[in-house]
């Protein structure tokens, strides 16, 4: 299942630029401020500025182009399906091409341009935190983001526990599911001919034990954590504690401050 | 992984042949590449360079039907109560004959015969879940859906890890029935150095995924220097019996149960202090 090994999950690099150095509860409150702002943006300008905004912190990272370009192949289609749907069906403006009840007119182009462009700057900012923030370093992130919601019940701490685990645990139910995989094989089992229905009742010999796996893991480990007296988030210590710094601060100012910038000024 | 800065050799200048009704044993430390190895020989894993045949035919060459040569070649993987899958054990052995396009009667021989085979009854265990046997019936369950396919050939990939020495002793013992009255070639891979000692024609030794000697076991555990730099241990007989040929004793040191040994010693005993 080739398939499933190209799933890069929390697919961080590591790394010692400036951004890896930036405190995770720091860098994901920029993350929603530079998101909310990329919402804000009205006009071209603005997304200009925010492509050489990106574009610097992505040189910055010193990272490989091709991580951002396979991190960008998910979301191709949605920006695909974007495009096309703005440029066919958002009309006013110049009538640029007609073919029957079809046009395309000025402001579907420049609307569908828009939105390809938002889309894909969303996409690469929210990668330029998982490229450089560990999963674990991102737990805690959330963690701590949670952490005013708490009067509303919102089991911040259980949360990101619950987030680590299941990225803990890709690799090895991924490797689980190989070798099922291999062992139902030797026994003639075939998981790649036949109808879409042939081959969704030709996983019930993989799932089924895949299943099975995964609650016994599960139990296992639900033990393990009681038999070392875990009991959720409530006075719990930190191994790596992190320190704000100086550094931090100016990170999640700069945020605000083209946040405030886009506001104030409309671009 | 090829073509990355992870790829690594996995198995290098392998070269190996195991012959129809034999009974040999790969052995070597975690991570040697013996279960990697093995995977070859039922086409489930490709090689990178070299070929594997099978009955002179290379398998990857387009004139073997690989789903079929995985039913004559069966590979039993490490814990292999982990595949079971099916609501009742008749159901869960007979997916490898299904799979193989048999059906009724002829399907319900396959099973009976894979369930008696490794010491099941067919009519107590048939209906059963397999998720409510023990431990060790849930192998022997699995073992009984390798063998439902009458393969020639079972590579065993450590099939007595975690269990108790008596279910040890008896899964063995069944396997080794199974080679003499079936004359099923048995590939056992293994760290129990005793369980290959004793059934083992012929052994191959595995270390950072070369071949590093292979021969009769008592050849191949008398290479004392070589086995124990592979961070392999050699049986506590063969060991014993080696020191007091060392010291120009004339004991043999091709035996390889508890009972011969004593006898052998036995009678160097009387020869030596009547």
């Amino acid at each position: 299942m080739s398939g499933m090994r190209s799933i890069t999950l929390g697919h961080y690099l590591p790394g010692n630029s400036l951004l890896h150095r930036l405190d995770p509860r720091a860098k994901l409150l920029s993350l929603l401020i530079i998101i909310t702002a990329l919402f804000l943006v009205n006009t071209f300008y603005g997304m200009l500025f925010f492509v050489f905004f990106l574009l610097a912190a992505f040189l910055s990272t010193k990272l490989p182009w091709r991580y951002f370009l396979r991190g960008l192949k998910p979301v191709l289609y949605i920006v695909l399906f974007t495009l096309v749907l703005h440029v066919l069906f958002t009309k006013g403006g110049q009538v640029f091409w007609r073919f029957g009840a079809l046009t395309i007119e000025e402001r579907g182009v420049y609307l569908g341009l828009f939105m390809t462009l938002r889309l894909i700057l969303l996409v690469v900012t929210t990668l330029l935190i998982t490229l450089t923030t560990s999963p674990i370093a991102f737990a805690d992130g959330i963690e701590f983001l949670l952490r005013p919601l708490r009067f509303l019940r919102v089991p911040g701490h259980e949360i990101a526990m619950m987030m680590t685990i299941a990225l803990r645990f890709i690799p090895t139910l991924m490797e689980e599911s190989d070798k099922i995989r291999k062992a139902q094989m030797a026994r003639g089992a075939d998981f790649e001919s036949g109808n879409v229905f042939r081959r969704a009742h030709s996983l019930v010999p993989l799932l089924v034990p895949l299943f099975v796996s995964a609650f016994r893991r599960a139990d296992d480990l639900a033990v393990a954590m009681e038999s070392r007296c875990y009991r959720g988030g409530e006075n719990r210590t930190k191994m790596r504690q992190q320190q704000i710094t100086p550094l931090d601060y100016l990170g999640v100012f700069t945020a605000c401050g083209i946040a405030a910038a886009i506001v104030f000024t409309g671009v | 992984m090829s073509g990355t800065p992870f790829q690594v050799a996995a198995l290098k200048r392998v070269t190996m042949s195991i012959s129809s009704g034999e009974f040999v044993g790969i052995i070597g430390e975690t991570g040697s590449g013996k279960s990697t190895l093995v995977q070859h020989f039922n086409g489930l894993l490709k090689p990178a360079g070299g070929e594997v045949l099978f009955e002179g035919k290379n398998i990857w060459t387009g004139e073997m039907n690989l789903r079929e040569l995985r039913s004559r070649v069966a590979l039993l993987f490490q814990f292999p109560e982990h595949q079971l899958f099916e609501e009742t054990v008749f159901a869960d052995v007979s997916f490898g004959p299904r799979n193989l396009g048999l059906s009724g009667n002829e399907l319900e021989e396959r099973v009976r015969f894979g369930l008696e085979c490794m010491g099941l009854d067919f009519g107590v265990f048939k209906d059963r879940s397999p998720f409510q046997l023990s431990g060790g019936e849930k192998r022997r369950v699995a073992m009984a859906g390798i063998l439902a396919m009458r393969p020639q050939v079972v590579i065993l990939d450590e099939p007595t890890a975690g269990m108790d020495p008596l279910g040890r002793r008896q899964f063995m013992e069944q396997v080794s029935r199974l080679h003499r009255e079936e004359k099923l070639t048995v590939i056992l891979v293994t760290h129990n150095m005793e369980e290959v000692a004793l059934l083992a024609e012929r052994l191959f030794v595995f270390y950072h995924g070369e071949m590093l000697l292979q021969g009769r076991p008592a050849d191949v555990f008398g290479a004392d220097s070589l086995i124990k730099g592979t961070g392999l241990e050699i049986p506590p007989l063969s060991e014993l019996l080696q020191r007091l040929c060392r010291q120009g004793k004339g004991v043999r040191t091709d035996i390889f149960t508890v009972n011969e040994a004593a006898q052998e010693i036995l009678q160097l005993y009387r020869k030596e202090c009547v």
